[in-house]
């Protein structure tokens, strides 16, 4: 067992029913070197204040329900320990460009209508039955989309993206990842609809590469260079209509 | 249907505040003000050029006065930062790029970028003490 | 049905400014403004008005001059643009125009420029 440390987390505190406007409330924390920032929450609401209100659920960055602010850094806070920010005292906020329901909970529901809208799913050529068996795939067309297929939903990029806060009809970096990940995948045949999502305004055109949305997602999903080689591909869609005006159908 | 619940936006003022990245962005950004002081510069030069002898060496002229040399370093620091940041992002935007099977790394697309700017440089450097 | 932004015809402009500006830029400034003036490597003669106009006499050099400046001058107004909006001044039809269209202005003097350098 390692020796315990106390540390400061200073936390935003918002409810909905009491506050116009949020506030911060400093605990003192007692921590051991194996304790996340999650568990230093958990230590708060079990006994120091058991209103705190957070997200939380599998404590090892897959379920991506965790995620908030530190030191207006977006992190997964099962997955960033106290020991690396201690004797600093830290400061734990909900993610940011996302209004705040309750303390550190966020509502999520804008980013949910975005991910329906570069339909997630494969859309086959033909409508296939389990009599067709399995579509198969080689390792290197794997390769085309597994990078973008780690996406956890977890919105660290969101927090990240200033043209997302700026402006928040910006489809934004995970949904557009995923939009690539899936007109990357062999299996699907739906690039014809989401281009529709990438060419507008909202879509990759949102985007000015501040490039921060890559560097803070926990599974290395990279959204900056989806949205980018898709900036290619939109201006190529853009110049190629008038050459071709007649094979594409509008 | 349940009303939607009060929720709290937080302001974007001074957002570039909170994050280094953020500052490093508007600086890189920031190189573009210079390009388009050069452009309109080089744009001076020419109608000088157009105009005579006498206002284009008025244009010369300026070229030795410590305010175009403070300019000038100014301008260099900027298109520096600015290619420095160019090739930097370069493999974002490149499709992706195979080489014997393989995926080329970023780090090869950034390295054969700064090879570029080198010959790049060293050919209008050899052009201009041949043509000026 | 989303409608298509029109973007990808400044974002063309302003990546091939981009591009001209890494490669070029830095030893262009570094020639006129501190070879030149200070005569490293370059004669007290070097970009005498009689040289220059003879070398933008012909249409290549005077073309290629123009086109660097135009490119020039659409990366800035896009990264301008972009950045006011970033700033917190709203992107307006406005502001697009005064942007763009400014950069569309210097490139038309520009053109007149170099054609009257080879015509003259």
């Amino acid at each position: 067992m390692s020796q315990t440390r106390t540390i400061m987390i200073e936390c935003l505190r918002y409810d909905p029913e009491q506050d116009q406007a949020p506030h911060y409330r400093t605990y003192e924390v007692p921590f051991t070197d194996e304790m996340s920032v999650l568990e230093g929450l958990q230590y708060i609401k079990d006994h120091l204040d058991g209103s705190l209100t957070f997200r939380w659920s599998c404590r090892m960055a897959i379920c991506g329900s965790c995620g908030c602010m530190v030191n207006h850094q977006p992190i997964l806070s099962c997955q960033s320990f106290l020991r690396d920010y201690y004797p600093a005292r830290i400061r734990v906020e909900p993610l940011e460009h996302f209004p705040i329901v309750k303390d550190l909970v966020i509502d999520q529901s804008d980013f949910l209508g975005k991910l329906e809208s570069v339909t997630p799913y494969l859309v086959p050529a033909q409508p296939l039955t389990p009599e067709d068996g399995p579509n198969l795939q080689t390792p290197r067309q794997i390769e085309d989309y597994l990078g973008y297929a780690q996406c956890i939903n977890c919105l660290l990029c969101y927090a990240a993206c200033p043209q997302y806060g700026l402006n928040n009809a910006f489809t934004g970096p995970a949904a557009l990842a995923l939009l690539a990940r899936y007109n990357a995948d062999s299996r699907d045949a739906g690039q014809k609809t989401r281009m529709e999502v990438v060419n507008a305004e909202e879509g990759v055109w949102g985007c000015t590469l501040v490039g921060l949305c890559s560097e803070v997602c926990p599974k290395h999903v990279d959204p900056a260079r989806a949205i980018n080689r898709n900036k290619i591909n939109s201006t190529q869609d853009y110049f190629l209509r008038f050459l071709a005006p007649f094979g594409r159908g509008s | 249907m349940t009303p939607a619940p009060k929720t709290y936006v937080r302001p974007m003022n001074r957002w570039w505040m909170r994050h280094p990245a953020y500052r490093r962005y508007l600086l890189r950004e920031g190189t573009s003000v210079m390009v388009a002081a050069y452009a309109l510069f080089l744009l001076a030069g020419m109608v000088c050029l157009v105009l005579g002898e006498t206002a284009f060496n008025l244009w010369r002229g300026f070229l030795q006065s410590p305010v175009s040399v403070i300019f000038h370093l100014a301008a260099l620091a900027a298109f520096a930062f600015h290619a420095w940041t160019w090739f930097k992002v370069m493999p974002l935007t490149t499709p992706p790029l195979r080489f014997r099977g393989r995926p080329v790394p970023d780090r090869m697309i950034f390295r054969a970028a700064l090879w570029a700017w080198g010959i790049a440089s060293l050919v209008l450097l050899v052009l201009a003490m041949r043509f000026l | 049905m989303r409608t298509r932004s029109h973007e990808p015809i400044v974002w063309s402009l302003f990546g091939a400014g981009g591009v001209f500006a890494a490669l070029l830029g830095t030893m262009l400034v570094l020639i006129i403004g501190i070879l030149v003036p200070m005569g490293l490597g370059f004669g007290p003669d070097a970009m005498h008005y009689d040289s220059l106009r003879s070398l933008f006499g012909h249409p290549l050099p005077a073309l290629g001059l123009a086109v660097v400046i135009s490119l020039f001058l659409f990366h800035g107004a896009h990264r301008i643009y972009h950045t006011l909006h970033d700033l917190g001044i709203p992107a307006s039809k406005r502001m697009m125009l005064a942007c763009y269209g400014s950069a569309a202005a210097g490139s038309g003097v520009a053109l007149l420029l170099a054609g009257m350098l080879v015509v003259f």
